[in-house]
């Protein structure tokens, strides 16, 4: 792939602007809080958007076009069931708790909550986990870059992928160090509209090849365009899971245990600028959440209706001037709706075989430049590309560079995220509860900047970690997906009901873990071997897909903690209720909204997005 | 913080939006088009990015939000609400 100058200085201009805006704002970094928490003084809006920013890392755009282009609409699930409601709840019910409390972090309030070492426990998983996420987006990034060929003839091909890491770890390091969470969220703010700006014509374009929405429906099998139907059973749907899977495991436990707890996108809402602006933020960043599937998913699903046509790595997708108009898509013969419905076993290899692949290419070994294939020979198509193909594919000069922005922006603001997260819970959470308790603010401040270096040299090293041993990655992953599944009891039970101690809250935490490794030592996807995917102690259970089983691994985690703390806080002694007021649902006055008018209520727009989030799953149902 | 987000947000879109505004005119009779099914994807999105990124700024201009908000914080200045 050849850059034209025009594309170069596209980028140049993001990333002079990612630098500038750290440099505008060193000189207001003055205490420890205008570094963590952004002072507190960042309105609604601006808190909302980095609030979604934050998440829309690598593993979103690359991760949910992949999932487009292999499994369909469905993939939209992810956004409409499992984020909207667990936004629309925490910023109705538990931001007053989180902002009210005056905690500096999630780790904090489960302190101020509950006990010491259950603050620990998740402050430590939660700093370890972010260091790991930021490294792996840094890896996938890197190897991006790599594969698209970005710097091919300016750089030597094997220094590219370096260069890539540290370049990434430099830029993302040096704004954060000088502005801090602030920085982080201004980035998150300009990254998210060039996403928008970057995406939008891209998907615009994309529509008027395939002939719209109904040109794709016409080219797709059905399981593919509608979102709903075939989830009676996992067998029925292209994502292997049952309805029952798919509300209580992906809309409740995971979805409400990310959103609701995980202190990287909390800290956004928390660096606003009231206690409404607070509540309003993720309810903010959930209406345009709910149209991201039409930036992320749909291009992949563009990209699968092209053509049935296979293209292979050697015909030079990535850099041949391919004529777009030639290739006006022709409906597959090879389309076959009953085919995925009736493979129950090997549901993938099915699906794999019975829809089109457009433009998405082939699997090829990054080593040797071989396709990759399955066990059964047949060639592995690389998803993970369809996105930055379909790129490559519309765009000329020019909103090429704006394209690549906007896919650069969605790694960086991934990074960023996670490191904000690590510096904040490490200086308040690690260092300042556990090896210096009484420094100066000074000292926290000079100490926040440190374990910005400290994240991202990690980051650096998880990245080279994935290189190297790309299965102890994916088995740290399976390890902090067990820590996090039960962690929404702990905190419904600690907000909800003032009877829960401590002692139940630590408890439960352990044995909600120790369930998901359990349930998970002894189911297995039906298409798996015994080992890393499962079924390690032995398999008693099959699953249609590795998601299905994942789901249930967190409603069985999520289960045990929620009865083991209830047990364990019936025969434990529980605080005194004065000591929990701004802590608990029961025991807070509730938010004074007089002085609101009704539009203005955070429960209003909580019914709007609601309305919106219906009629969204009745139009793609 | 002391900086209005809507002023680099609004520059950065009135700059890569001009830039290929005018990359869009210059090569608005060339080939590199047929990629993009004969649209002027530069001319026509250039535009639309130009005047979003004038629309940002202007407003970040008129109205700041805050003057000092180090100090005194939000908080300290009347009771939560």
């Amino acid at each position: 792939m050849t850059l034209s100058i025009i594309d170069w200085l596209i980028m140049l201009v993001y990333f002079a602007f990612v630098l500038g805006i750290g440099f505008a704002l060193k000189r207001f970094m003055r205490t420890s809080n205008d570094f963590f928490l952004a002072g507190r003084s960042i309105p609604a809006w601006v808190c909302g958007l980095a609030f979604i920013s934050a998440n829309l890392g690598a593993q979103e755009v690359i991760g949910m076009g992949a999932s487009g282009a292999k499994y369909g609409i469905n993939t939209s699930h992810f956004y409409w069931i499992g984020a909207i409601p667990a936004m629309i709840f925490v910023g109705i019910f538990m931001m007053p708790f989180y902002y009210g409390s005056k905690a500096r972090s999630v780790p904090e309030y489960l302190r101020m909550r509950f006990d010491e070492k259950t603050r620990a426990v998740n402050a430590f998983s939660f700093a370890i986990m972010t260091v790991l996420s930021s490294g792996i987006s840094m890896y996938a990034m890197a190897l991006l870059i790599q594969t698209l060929g970005l710097f091919h003839g300016i750089i030597p091909d094997q220094y590219i992928f370096h260069v890539s890491v540290f370049l990434s770890a430099i830029i993302v390091l040096a704004y954060i160090f000088l502005g801090g969470l602030t920085s982080a969220i201004y980035n998150e703010v300009l990254q998210f509209f060039l996403i928008v700006a970057g995406f939008a014509p891209l998907v615009w374009i994309g529509l008027r090849n395939v002939g719209g929405w109904q040109g794709i429906k016409h080219t797709l099998p059905a399981s593919m365009t509608h979102s709903w139907r075939g989830m009676a059973h996992a067998n029925t749907n292209t994502l292997g899971v049952e309805w029952i899977g798919l509300s209580m495991g992906l809309g409740f436990v995971l979805s409400f245990g990310y959103w609701c707890t995980d202190f990287l996108v909390i800290q956004r809402a928390m660096a606003a600028d009231s206690e409404v602006s607070a509540r309003r933020v993720p309810l903010i960043a959930a209406i345009p959440k709910m149209f991201f599937p039409f930036l992320v998913i749909l291009p992949g699903l563009i990209a699968v209706s092209i053509s049935s046509k296979v293209i292979t790595p050697e015909q030079k997708i990535l850099s041949a001037p391919t004529s777009a108009a030639g290739a006006i898509s022709a409906p597959s013969s090879t389309v076959a709706p009953s085919a995925v419905a009736a493979s129950s076993a090997s549901s993938s290899e099915a699906l794999d075989n019975s829809h089109p692949h457009g433009i998405v290419p082939l699997k090829t070994n990054p080593l040797n430049g071989q396709p990759v294939t399955d066990s059964k020979g047949n060639p592995v198509y690389n998803y993970d590309l369809a996105i930055p193909v379909l790129l490559l594919y519309y765009f000329p000069t020019g909103i090429l560079g704006l394209g690549l922005t906007a896919l650069l922006a969605s790694f960086m603001s991934g990074m960023a995220g996670n490191v904000t997260a690590f510096n904040t819970v490490w200086t308040y959470d690690i260092y300042q509860a556990y090896i210096n308790k009484r420094a100066t603010d000074a000292h926290y401040l000079w100490m926040g900047r440190m374990a910005t270096i400290g994240g991202i040299l990690l980051s650096i090293a998880a990245a080279y970690a994935a290189t190297s041993f790309n299965n102890i990655m994916d088995a740290l992953q399976l390890v902090f997906s067990f820590v996090n599944a039960p962690l929404f009891a702990t905190f419904l039970l600690g907000m909800f009901w003032k009877r829960t101690t401590g002692h139940a809250a630590f408890t439960g935490l352990l044995s909600g873990t120790a369930a998901a490794l359990i349930h998970h030592g002894l189911s297995l996807p039906v298409d798996a071997a015994p080992g890393i995917h499962g079924g390690w102690i032995t398999p008693l259970h099959y699953y249609a897909s590795d998601m299905a089983q994942n789901f249930w691994t967190a409603i069985f985690a999520f289960s045990v903690n929620l009865l083991v703390t209830i047990a364990v806080s019936l025969v434990t002694r529980p605080r005194q209720d004065h000591e929990l007021v701004g802590l608990v649902y029961s025991l807070t006055p509730k938010p004074i909204e007089n002085h609101l008018s009704w539009y203005q209520k955070p429960s209003t727009l909580a019914y709007v997005v609601l309305a919106m989030l219906v009629v969204l799953n009745l139009v793609f149902a | 913080m002391g900086l209005d987000i809507r002023i680099p947000l609004g520059l950065i879109f009135l700059i890569i939006g001009g830039i290929m505004t005018v990359f869009g005119f210059v090569t608005r009779h060339s080939g590199i088009y047929e990629r993009s099914l004969d649209v002027n994807l530069n001319l026509g999105w250039g535009l639309v990015m130009f005047l979003f990124g004038l629309t940002m700024y202007l407003v970040g201009r008129r109205q700041k939000w805050q003057d000092d908000p180090v100090n005194p914080r939000p908080w300290e200045k009347r009771a939560r609400n």
